[in-house]
């Protein structure tokens, strides 16, 4: 039984170790077989704002551990969005009509309401898988890939990641990088940007624009974009207690970023609107990502708190604070407070409204979620491990959004009209992980 | 799940709750013992760890060289003549052997008998020849012959199984504690060797420190994050002499009768089990300087300390 191959020493030490323990190899393997087998992770999330958005979603994911430690994840995400979303255009004093995005048909809102689109309604399915490879004792390799589709959008991205620990494993170096490529079919075609959005009549639109479509375009085809991120990370384990982590993140859009649902109101200066066009983004976005983040265990709980700086061409710099704090109740349940802030300084091109007397700019978006405002949710979860070992969680959140003025003045008519009204949401999510 | 019957005197054992699991303490085999049970059932807890505590004597009894009537002793007893062997003592020799060949005669039960010419008591009394060359005669399992049944033993040398004792040890009362609770992750932790039975829930790993020796007073340990499978430690953080400023390890090769010649200060190795990571941390000990080498080439996660 002498070897001379150092390199085998570890498998014969396998095998004798085996023998010694009273085991035989075969069962020790069929043994961590079935402890690592398949994990189940699912939920259901409710997200609803007032008047507005409502989205329910369904998520399962499954995780294999495999006997060399790599691990299979595949995801499987499923949701379905109805009701209204802003379309851009700003409140008036009367009764607006807007065309609904398809072009054969309107919708009419009251006077001194925020204009919304109550068209939506849309069914997303996503799929994505992934495998974690360790391989050279302290490298590990991830890749995955994602596939989402919705009616008139579909995504494709692939991901890589490398990550590898130094000094005793207390110190691991992350880099990755995703390559993601959107197409969208808007309904009714692309708009022209700036273009006017045309209203068919109320009685006999259906003749009419269709052949107005063809005519002059002002819809047309499909668009798409893609998206490269890049991600630099370290993880450093402080002492028994604590983790602290920093990211860099650099994430370059090039394509069509225009929402072609999206709307500004052309006013005169009195306030009054005199036409609806359609928005145009720029065809680039560059965005640098800053995150930090510390996890602290306590006696019977745990401190998680995270910054996150993003700073991109558009203008956009945003801040966010993230924290959440569990305490344990007891052996096998918690409770997790969360509160999340949020701030975010308007895009260059932002604009509430045109101004009809003013030369037509080349980017104008009136969305504002491209807009100055502040966030920040409150919520709170509530966890518990039963005795078989699953575990289920409950959350519900409060989430509320303000946008804010950026210095734009309201001449008019629209001194008088709330143009930044809040949006406010209610979450709320069940898990079952088995 | 499975009654164990506990023998009459109970080993003296401690539990205390943590916050997502329950840690049972009692001493053994010359470390301080600790069983990490993911349960906040203290209950469930100390019966646990009683059955660990239990199991682990019953191995140092057997097995310690220190005990008269211990099975070692009696070989060592033996003067020349056969003596019959349990089931299990006949594994720990039969394993001895495998290890013995596969380390090419550097990894040997009986050169424990250095012992008497060497003591790692952080002095500077470093032994001279004369009193090393008499004990290497008795040293060289070669001369040793293991039966089916017996085990033969030349008159004057001595076995030691101090080398894998304490993570068979590990290792066995890790079995016993899977087979009766199934379903429960459990770390049992002889003084830095260490087993987990099973994975614990939701993939969390366990967070173990251990002792960095590179560091003074050896406050700063180093965590480690394991979920299953065995850890052991080789390493000489107190058990070494100084003379002259060179430093003599405790780790002793059988052929010369002297330390091997520049090891690291401590080898950590995580493997399918406690035995096999100690063997292999004590292996890479006796490479010396190519101790980083050998850990590679066995393609095992690892920690050195130089």
């Amino acid at each position: 039984m002498q070897l001379s191959h150092k390199g085998s020493i570890a498998a014969a030490l396998a095998g004798a170790t085996c023998a010694l323990l009273g085991q035989s190899q075969a069962h020790a393997e069929t043994d961590s077989s079935v402890l690592k087998d398949w994990k189940f992770d699912t939920a259901i999330l409710y997200y609803g704002e007032t008047d507005r958005v409502s989205l329910a979603e369904g998520v399962v994911s499954a995780t294999k551990t495999n006997s060399d430690d790599s691990i299979f994840n595949v995801k499987l995400v499923l949701d379905t969005l109805t009701g209204a979303s802003a379309n851009g255009a700003v409140a008036q004093p009367t009764v607006q009509t807007f065309s609904r995005p398809s072009g054969k048909d309107s919708y009419q809102v009251a006077a001194g309401d925020t204009p919304l689109d109550d068209t939506f309604h849309d069914t997303r399915v996503q799929v994505a898988a992934s495998w974690m490879q360790p391989f050279a004792d302290t490298w590990r390799g991830t890749a995955g890939f994602n596939v989402s589709r919705e009616y008139d959008y579909m995504s494709l991205g692939v991901n890589g990641l490398l990550e590898k620990d130094l000094f005793q494993r207390n110190t691991t170096l992350s880099a990755g990088l995703s390559y993601q490529f959107d197409s969208i079919d808007p309904v009714g075609g692309k708009p022209t940007p700036l273009s006017s959005m045309m209203v068919p009549a109320d009685d006999d639109y259906d003749d009419e624009f269709e052949g107005e479509d063809d005519d002059h375009g002002a819809k047309n085809g499909s668009d798409d974009k893609t998206t490269l991120d890049m991600l630099f990370g370290v993880t450093q384990v402080i002492n028994r207690r604590m983790l602290m982590q920093f990211n860099y993140g650099l994430s370059i859009v090039d394509g069509y970023t225009t929402d072609p649902y999206k709307v500004l109101s052309v006013i005169n200066t009195n306030g009054v609107t005199q036409d609806i066009v359609y928005e145009n983004r720029p065809d680039s976005r560059t965005k640098h990502s800053f995150f930090w983040q510390t996890k602290y265990a306590l006696d019977n709980g745990v401190v998680d708190v995270s910054y996150r700086y993003a700073t991109d061409d558009w203008e956009i710099d945003s801040h966010t604070i993230d924290s959440r704090l569990r305490f344990n109740l007891s052996g096998n349940s918690y409770i997790q407070p969360h509160i999340r802030y949020y701030q975010q300084s308007a895009a260059d091109f932002y604009q509430p409204y045109l101004n009809q007397s003013a030369d037509l700019p080349m980017y104008a978006s009136a969305d504002y979620r491209v807009g100055e405002m502040t966030a920040y949710t409150v919520g709170l979860k509530y966890g518990r491990t039963l005795e078989n070992g699953h575990e289920w969680a409950v959350r519900a959140e409060y989430y509320q959004q303000d946008p804010k003025n950026a210095g734009f003045e309201q001449p008019g008519v629209l001194a008088d009209l709330d143009l930044y009204p809040s949006v406010k949401a209610v979450i709320l999510q069940f898990n079952y992980h088995f | 799940m499975a009654e164990n019957a506990l023998p009459a005197a109970t080993p003296p054992v401690s539990v205390s709750k943590q916050t997502d699991f329950c840690i049972g303490r009692f001493d053994a085999m010359a470390s301080p013992c600790e069983i990490l049970i993911e349960t906040s059932d203290e209950q469930l807890a100390r019966t646990i760890t009683l059955l660990a505590a239990t199991e682990a004597k019953r191995i140092e009894h057997k097995f310690s060289r220190y005990r008269p009537d211990s099975v070692v002793s009696n070989i060592n007893t033996s003067e020349g003549r056969p003596i019959p062997v349990d089931p299990e003592t006949h594994r720990l020799l039969a394993f001895a052997e495998t290890c013995f060949q596969l380390s090419d005669g550097m990894f040997d039960i009986t050169s424990g008998i250095l012992r008497n010419a060497w003591k790692f008591d952080g002095s500077d009394n470093v032994p001279n020849v004369r009193q090393i060359k008499p004990l290497l005669s008795k040293i060289g399992w070669q001369h040793t012959r293991l039966s089916n049944s017996t085990f033969t033993l030349p008159e004057g040398m001595e076995i030691d199984l101090g080398g894998i004792g304490k993570e068979y040890a590990v290792d066995k009362v890790a079995d016993t504690i899977k087979t009766g609770y199934r379903g429960i992750s459990v770390v049992v932790n002889f003084g830095g060797d260490i087993q987990v039975t099973e994975r614990r829930k939701h993939d969390q790993p366990w967070m173990i420190g251990i002792e960095n020796p590179a560091s003074a007073a050896a406050v700063t340990d180093t965590i480690v994050k394991i979920y299953q499978g065995g850890l052991a430690t080789s390493g000489d953080a107190r058990r070494y002499l100084l003379k002259h400023g060179k430093r003599y390890s405790h780790i002793l090769n059988p052929f010369t009768g002297y330390p091997v010649i520049s090891p690291p200060r401590s080898v950590t190795v995580a493997a399918e089990n406690c035995t096999q990571a100690g063997l292999l941390a004590t292996l890479a000990m006796l490479q010396g300087k190519h101790a980083a080498e050998f850990l590679a080439e066995q393609g095992l996660t690892h920690w050195i300390y130089n």
